[in-house]
């Protein structure tokens, strides 16, 4: 049997007095997409960097391509492709210096080639001379991840790869990232942002407080929450609606917008007859039933 | 994978690092230098403080006395000038202090009367004031000698350690150069390792196959280079301005370019503890300073007293001043054997090294 490409069973980790994750695990199998979910300090860099054998874990057992990560380390690192959150570029110094080393790092030979490959990939063959520091954030995280495949690695982890990206780079990164799912590589993906998780990965890992919460495929996770239900009301109405129509039990939310509330109903319930209880309660002037998206699915999970 | 195109790779990246901070590099050469300006200044100020010499009497007992004056220990400069002037700059704060000879001096000296020697001097320094009171019953021995008047017997017999005296200046400036070596490959290794992680790279360094020790053998050369570099820059102005002339010429680039490694992985191991870039510079120099003191900079520190003694064999600075006063005076300046010396702070190095690269490889 092929072994996944990455499996953490069981993983607790503590800094200092903060247990960043707690009995975790996840399997990502080999040529998946997986994208790791959840609210800021819910563990998701944790695992990245354990991943990673950036950080061992007091318990638990971490493999990438069957190699013990604690054991093995080299075998397993030699697989990896990091793009970390923040980066790590030198600043200082060229695009090109910056893959050029990268290149060094993992023993290529003569690897101009390839690195001038990669900066097509990404679009900065005209930039490749000038120092990172003049480059935009989204040209950074191009170069981030053009690096991290310098050494044509079988499993990429990106750790919020579009964090504080303009909407354009975030597109372009994205573009990158489908296309290195389509030839088949494996892809570890940690996001705050859920469409993202939505657009580019497989399943999805939802993580709080070092644990998991959630594990299934975007359209499982959506299909899990049932429906959502806007109401357009006033103010005043929606606040009146929101403690009225929370004692149905088919409703597990209810959140005032600017246009008035938003109820997730469960699969089971019924949206309609909430939309009528609604309207002889309070004076509503419009609605719409849809699926909820990943957001509302996270706040509903335990 | 080959570990000496990684090592050669890692140095690349790290001179264009410095490359690209000219200013910084330039600072760091002329740091160097203005090291051996420092103890210089340290060892010529206080050393010629100026002292009116005013003679009344004008006879050839006076003059012998004068010449005994001049020869006799003291760190004045003295200056022949009238009373008025004398009082004049004294009150002005222009001259530490006079020496008078009254009028009738030889007469009455040969008379076997007493004389009295007005003494003036501004006591702002009590060392000024020990300094003259030191020097002036040395100066009347050599002048009772000199003159051939009875009943002055003392007599100073000196045997010499060392064929040929040591300039204080040349002295100092010569142990400046193990200053320099601290402060700036200290400096520029420390800097190398914590600029990884103050620009947050250590992450792409940690998750490559790359050994933590040949990467920091890069960056150790790189920074080591450029040390040397600062270093050369620092022993033409002691070998050309003080004409100071290595016994052992090899022996001297050798111990530097060891002090240059030892002092760039002490340097690497204090980056790796601080991990940010800013602080190094303080730390350095707010170590160099005592620990220099406590090094044989001024004199062989065996003269120092136990406790300062035992705690400078602590150092590595103690064991490349020992080094270094061998190589460029001949001097043998600590009691161990200068091989020894040698040997210890290689030792210092090889021990700081894998501290360094551990702390490249160790979580968080």
């Amino acid at each position: 049997m092929t072994p996944a490409a990455v499996e953490l069973r069981d993983v607790t980790l503590r800094r200092g007095r903060v247990t960043a994750l707690n009995g975790f695990g996840v399997t990502v199998p080999e040529g998946t997409a997986v994208g790791l979910v959840g609210p800021n300090g819910a563990g998701k860099t944790s695992v990245v960097d354990v991943a990673c054998g950036l950080l061992r874990p007091q318990r638990g057992e971490v493999r990438v391509f069957g190699h013990d990560v604690r054991r093995d380390g080299l075998a397993a690192r030699r697989r990896i492709g990091l793009v970390p959150q923040e980066t790590a570029l030198y600043d200082e110094v060229s695009a090109w210096r910056n893959l050029r080393f990268a290149a060094e790092l993992h023993g290529l030979r003569r690897p101009d080639d390839r690195i001038a490959e990669l900066l097509e990939l990404v679009g900065l063959t005209e930039r490749a001379s000038d120092p990172v520091a003049t480059y935009s954030g989204g040209m950074r995280r191009r170069l981030a991840i053009a690096r991290a495949l310098v050494h044509e690695p079988s499993l990429l982890v990106l750790d919020e790869p579009t964090l504080g990206v303009d909407v354009e780079a975030r597109r372009q990164i994205w573009g990158h990232v489908r296309g290195l799912r389509r030839r088949g590589r494996t892809v570890l993906i940690s996001t705050n942002y859920l469409d993202e998780a939505e657009a580019l990965c497989d399943r999805v890992v939802v993580l709080r407080a070092g644990r998991v919460v959630a594990e299934d495929t975007p359209a499982g996770l959506l299909a899990r929450a049932g429906r959502s239900v806007d109401v357009e009301c006033s103010r005043p109405s929606a606040l009146l609606l929101r403690e009225s129509l929370l004692r149905d039990p088919s409703v597990t939310r209810a959140e005032l917008t600017e246009s008035g509330l938003t109820l997730l109903v469960q699969r089971e319930g019924k949206p309609e007859a909430l939309v009528r209880r609604a309207m002889d309660e309070a004076s509503v002037s419009g609605f719409r039933v849809r699926p909820p998206d990943l957001s509302e699915v996270l706040r509903t999970l335990p | 994978m080959n570990v000496v195109r990684l090592i050669r790779a890692t140095a690349r990246l790290e001179l264009e690092l410095l490359a690209r901070d000219r200013l910084f590099v330039a600072l760091t050469v002329l740091a160097a230098v203005s090291f051996i300006a420092m103890v210089s200044l340290f060892g010529l100020t206080g050393s010629r403080a100026p002292m009116a010499l005013v003679d009344e009497d004008h006879s050839p007992d006076a003059q012998r006395f004068v010449r005994a004056l001049e020869q006799a220990h003291h760190s004045f400069a003295l200056r022949p000038m009238s009373a008025a002037e004398a009082s004049a700059q004294v009150g002005s704060g222009r001259l530490v202090g006079s020496i008078t000879i009254p009028a009738g001096f030889g007469e009455r000296v040969r008379r076997g009367d007493t004389v009295p020697v007005e003494v003036v001097i501004d006591n702002v320094d009590v060392d000024l004031t020990n300094d003259v009171q030191r020097a002036l019953p040395a100066a009347i021995v050599l002048f009772g000698r000199d003159a051939g008047l009875p009943g002055l017997r003392a007599q100073v017999s000196e045997r010499d350690v060392y064929v040929n005296d040591t300039g204080y200046v040349p002295y100092l400036a010569v142990s400046a150069l193990a200053l320099d070596a601290f402060v700036i490959a200290g400096a520029l290794g420390a800097i190398a390792v914590a600029r990884e992680w103050e620009g947050r790279t250590l992450k792409l360094l940690r998750v490559s196959p790359a050994r933590p020790g040949a990467l920091l053998a890069g960056k150790l050369l790189a920074a080591g280079a450029v040390a040397a570099a600062a270093l050369l820059a620092a022993v033409l102005a002691v070998v050309l301005g003080y004409g100071v002339r290595p016994v052992a010429p090899v022996a001297v680039a050798g111990t530097l370019l060891a002090c240059v490694v030892v002092f760039a992985c002490v340097g690497a191991w204090l980056g790796a503890v601080l991990r940010r870039t800013a602080p190094v510079v303080p730390l350095m120099f707010g170590l160099a300073m005592p620990l220099y003191l406590d090094s044989g900079a001024l004199e062989p520190t065996r003269f120092d007293g136990d406790v300062i003694w035992v705690i400078a064999h602590a150092t590595p600075l103690y064991y490349a001043v020992g080094v270094l006063e061998w190589a460029f005076h001949g001097l043998q300046v600590t009691p161990e054997p200068v091989l020894l010396d040698l040997a210890i702070l290689v030792a210092f190095a090889a021990a700081s090294v894998p501290l360094a690269a551990a702390a490249l490889r160790e979580d968080g």
